[in-house]
């Protein structure tokens, strides 16, 4: 392969990593969970059957489960702060609905203001489907208000890329642009890929020292550790990282675990690399690993090296190739040369690309004699 | 203008008195080898040579093919200079893996779709009893033959070329390599794509037929710097073929040139059709009431000996006498 490209001797000068802009997203607060119970309300309404059935045969369940409540965007916020109306324990039966609207105890690090999501419900207000005055009830009725709208934790991973400024405009829902812009910066990157460099860059930093063979041969290092950067970017990882994919393995992803320093020699107990944790690490982006798979070279041998079988296939391919390109573009030049020569023409003109014609007008009258 | 007249007439001479210049066919006459200078041909084609069938199978193998070789050869070539432009025009490096792999995926259908054609044509035509292999891309003797006689040919050995089928030499030639291709590129490309999956079928079926031998931990390992050169080298060794020879072949030489419409019209010149598929022409003539009048005609205007039967009249109705039918091509006047 190494020879084939080197038909081609024209190489890159200067890097391509600029045509690639690193698009960060994702909305995720790391999972913190702090008990927001201070009332005991959980006391009674731990238990899963705490209900009742209602004038209608509905039943209810009042149950609230802690491991849920934990999980979701609001698990930091007392009970009381939303059921506000609850002033006392044991409770009255409740006849009010939680509001919003309501400030809680939580101030946004950003403004120093006690919490509220005010602002989206005057946006939500001005909206088609807040009630208007002269709807009427059934028109109410069918309208969603934010309860019917927010069942479900919204600060779930979305499953696509959402651009940086799409994203940052939500965090400007709730918070001021002062600040909001840098904290977002600061948690975006981490939490959508293992490095906030792109490949190309964690490539040219691994390489600054490993394809300086010089440096390399300081220590003593394997063969293959001295040839790891050529050999990578011989690979299909290497090749499509060259070209920019942000999809594809590059050093860290497979030198290293989520703690980025964690490289060693692959005789390691603790190496990503190591013979019982490769298979882990190929995983994170082929599924189906198996002890097959983890012993395909990834820093692919140079040809010939340990693989006589393919050196042979290698080199009768090549001769393969020459054989027929010479022997058919030789035979099609050998062809248009004798073609040419009994009078044919480039193109086709009246109807045919024969010129001259002389054959039969003189030889019809021999081959007549020759039929006499 | 091109080879001296007297040489010219003794080369018809002698082949005249090798009794293969001229083919008698019923109806039309003596149809001498050389005809073929002199008729009239439409550059768009004038005789069928491809089905529609075969006509969209080769759209599909040709566009795909080049966005294949595109999208593939940059990234086999990545630190070659222009390999990332390719690549910005694919849509980066990523969404070119996707494209690669969709116009893999159309021309594997196309390359199914050719086979179901063939099945089904071929079954049509054993049930008709119209199956004659020497249509057919299967190769023979007689193409080794050819070839030979046409290089006598172009040397000016010979004063003609042979009689060839429907597909010549050449033809065929290039059909096998593009089935031995199709088969390497689509499983190297398959344990590319799926080297996890490939990786472990492969020596567990070897495992299945012989245990013990896939114990070694080399077999997965082989296997994937096969495809890996394989995918890679059958790939460019493809393009050089099509880019230099295949595209030159068909419309840049001689009597092509600019450019020949039989892969979109699926009809061929009729100057083409005699020259390099002398017998096809000949089953064209049997098949084409048309053709038959055209070529009595110009026999005619020619002065060369036209058939007896028709020579007074044009009329397409006069039946063929049964006996003419059977009657093989190769049957020579004396
Ligand atoms: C002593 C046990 C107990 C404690 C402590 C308790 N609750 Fe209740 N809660 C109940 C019972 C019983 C019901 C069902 C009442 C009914 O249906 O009339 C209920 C019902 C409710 C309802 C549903 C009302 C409705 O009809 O929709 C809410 C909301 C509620 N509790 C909130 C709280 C909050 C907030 C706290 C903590 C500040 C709390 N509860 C503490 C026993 C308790
Ligand atoms: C972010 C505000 C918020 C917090 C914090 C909160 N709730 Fe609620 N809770 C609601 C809303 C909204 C409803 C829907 C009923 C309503 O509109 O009043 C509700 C309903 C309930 C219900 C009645 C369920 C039903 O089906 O009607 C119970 C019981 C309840 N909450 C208990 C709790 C308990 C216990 C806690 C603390 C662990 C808690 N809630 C914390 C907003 C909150
Ligand atoms: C028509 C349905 C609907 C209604 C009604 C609705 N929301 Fe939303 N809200 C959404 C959707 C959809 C999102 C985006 C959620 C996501 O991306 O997961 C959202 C997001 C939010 C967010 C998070 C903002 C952010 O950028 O992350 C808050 C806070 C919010 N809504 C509060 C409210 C409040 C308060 C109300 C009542 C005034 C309300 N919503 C009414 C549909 C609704
Ligand atoms: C639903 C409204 C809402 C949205 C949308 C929102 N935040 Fe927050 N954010 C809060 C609240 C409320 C707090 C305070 C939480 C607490 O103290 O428990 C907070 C706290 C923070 C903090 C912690 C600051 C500190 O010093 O404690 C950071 C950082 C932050 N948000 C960043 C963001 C970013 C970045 C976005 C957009 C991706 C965002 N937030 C979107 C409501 C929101
Ligand atoms: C400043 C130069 C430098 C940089 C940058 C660097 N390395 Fe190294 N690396 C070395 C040296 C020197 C050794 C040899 C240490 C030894 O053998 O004692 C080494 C050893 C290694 C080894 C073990 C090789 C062996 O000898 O078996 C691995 C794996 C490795 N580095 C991976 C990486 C990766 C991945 C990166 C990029 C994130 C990287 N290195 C960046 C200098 C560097
Ligand atoms: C697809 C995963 C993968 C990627 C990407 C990768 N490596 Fe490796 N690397 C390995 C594996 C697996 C080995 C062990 C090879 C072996 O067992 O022969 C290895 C071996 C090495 C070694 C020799 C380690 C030793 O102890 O002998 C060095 C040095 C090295 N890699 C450096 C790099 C550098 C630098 C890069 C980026 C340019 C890189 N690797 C990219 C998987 C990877
Ligand atoms: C960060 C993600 C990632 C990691 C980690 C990774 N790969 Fe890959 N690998 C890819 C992608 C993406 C492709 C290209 C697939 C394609 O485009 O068809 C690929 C292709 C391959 C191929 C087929 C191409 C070839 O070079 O023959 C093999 C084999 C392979 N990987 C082996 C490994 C092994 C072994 C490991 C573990 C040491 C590993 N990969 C780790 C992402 C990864």
């Amino acid at each position: 392969m190494a020879r084939l490209r080197d038909l081609n001797s024209l190489k890159i000068i200067g890097t391509i990593s600029t045509f690639f802009v690193l698009i960060c997203v994702l909305l995720s607060i790391s999972s913190y969970a702090r008990a927001a119970d201070e009332d005991n309300c959980l006391m009674c309404h731990k238990y899963r059957f705490l209900g009742r059935i209602d004038e209608n045969g509905n039943r209810i369940n009042y149950n609230v489960d802690p491991r849920i409540f934990n999980d979701t965007v609001h698990r930091t916020i007392a009970c009381r702060e939303c059921h506000n109306y609850i002033k006392k324990i044991p409770h009255d039966p409740v006849t009010e609905q939680v509001n919003c609207g309501t400030l809680c105890h939580v101030i946004t690090p950003f403004s120093k203001e006690r919490f509220s999501h005010q602002h989206i419900i005057e946006i939500y207000n001005s909206s088609v489907h807040a009630p208007k005055p002269d709807d009427s009830p059934k028109q109410k009725e069918a309208k969603p208000g934010c309860k019917f709208c927010h069942l479900n934790p919204i600060y779930s991973l979305p499953k696509h890329n959402i651009p940086y400024d799409v994203s940052l405009r939500r965090c400007l829902n709730c918070h001021q642009q002062k600040g909001v812009t840098q904290a977002y910066k600061h948690i975006t990157h981490r939490i959508r890929r293992k490095t906030s460099r792109s490949s190309q860059e964690i490539v040219a930093l691994c390489a600054k020292c490993h394809a300086d063979k010089e440096l390399m041969e300081r220590f003593k290092v394997s063969q293959e550790a001295l040839t790891a950067v050529e050999t990578y970017k011989r690979s299909i990882h290497g090749e499509s990282v060259t070209l920019g994919s942000q999809e594809t393995a590059d050093c860290i992803s497979c030198h290293a675990s989520n703690k980025l320093h964690d490289i060693y020699k692959k005789d390691d107990r603790r190496a990503t690399i190591f013979s019982k944790n490769i298979n882990k690490t190929c995983q994170q982006c082929h599924e189906q690993t198996n002890r097959w798979f983890v012993e395909i070279a990834v820093h692919p041998r140079s040809e010939g090296a340990g693989n006589p079988i393919v050196y042979f296939i290698s080199i009768s391919l090549r001769f393969a190739l020459y054989g027929t390109v010479f022997g058919l573009v030789g035979l099609m030049l050998l062809e248009t040369y004798g073609r040419k020569r009994k009078g044919i023409k480039f193109l086709l003109r009246h109807g045919t690309s024969w010129r001259g014609k002389a054959t039969p007008e003189k030889s019809k009258q021999k081959i007549q004699k020759n039929n006499n | 203008m091109v080879a001296p007249p007297d040489i010219a007439t003794a080369a018809v001479e002698e082949a005249a008195a090798r009794e293969d210049y001229f083919t008698y066919i019923e109806g039309v006459g003596h149809i001498p080898r050389d005809i073929y200078k002199h008729v009239k041909s439409d550059p768009a084609g004038d005789l069928p040579r491809y089905s529609t069938h075969i006509v969209i199978q080769h759209i599909l193998v040709s566009t795909t093919f080049l966005v294949l070789a595109a999208t593939g050869l940059s990234l086999f070539f990545a630190d070659v200079f222009w390999a990332p432009y390719v690549i910005k025009l694919f849509g980066g490096a990523d969404t070119a893996r996707y494209v690669h792999r969709v116009a893999a995926a159309i021309m594997i259908f196309a390359a199914v779709y050719h086979i179901l054609t063939l099945v089904a044509g071929t079954t049509k035509k054993v049930m008709n009893n119209e199956f004659d292999y020497r249509r057919t891309q299967i190769p023979r003797l007689k193409d080794l033959h050819d070839l030979i006689h046409d290089i006598k040919y172009f040397l000016g050995l010979e004063p003609f070329r042979p009689k060839m089928e429907k597909f010549c030499y050449k033809q065929k030639l290039h059909y096998l390599a593009i089935i031995w291709g199709t088969i390497v590129l689509v499983s190297a490309g398959l344990a590319l794509l799926y080297p996890d999956v490939v990786s472990k079928t492969i020596p567990e079926a070897i495992f299945k037929i012989s245990p013990g031998a896939a114990t070694g931990g080399a077999f997965p390992t082989f296997f994937q710097d096969l495809a890996r050169l394989m995918h890679a080298d059958e790939a460019v060794m493809a393009l050089i073929v099509i880019a230099l020879w295949h595209l030159a072949n068909v419309h840049i030489v001689p009597g092509r040139f600019p450019f020949q419409w039989t892969f979109l019209t699926g009809r061929i010149t009729r100057e083409h059709q005699i020259e390099e598929h002398f017998w096809e022409y000949i089953r064209n003539l049997e098949e084409i009431p048309e053709e038959k009048e055209y070529m009595r005609n110009l026999l005619r205007e020619k002065g060369f000996e036209v058939s007896e039967p028709m020579d007074t009249t044009l009329s397409r109705q006069t039946p063929e006498p049964g006996s003419a039918e059977e009657s093989t091509p190769e049957k020579e006047e004396n």
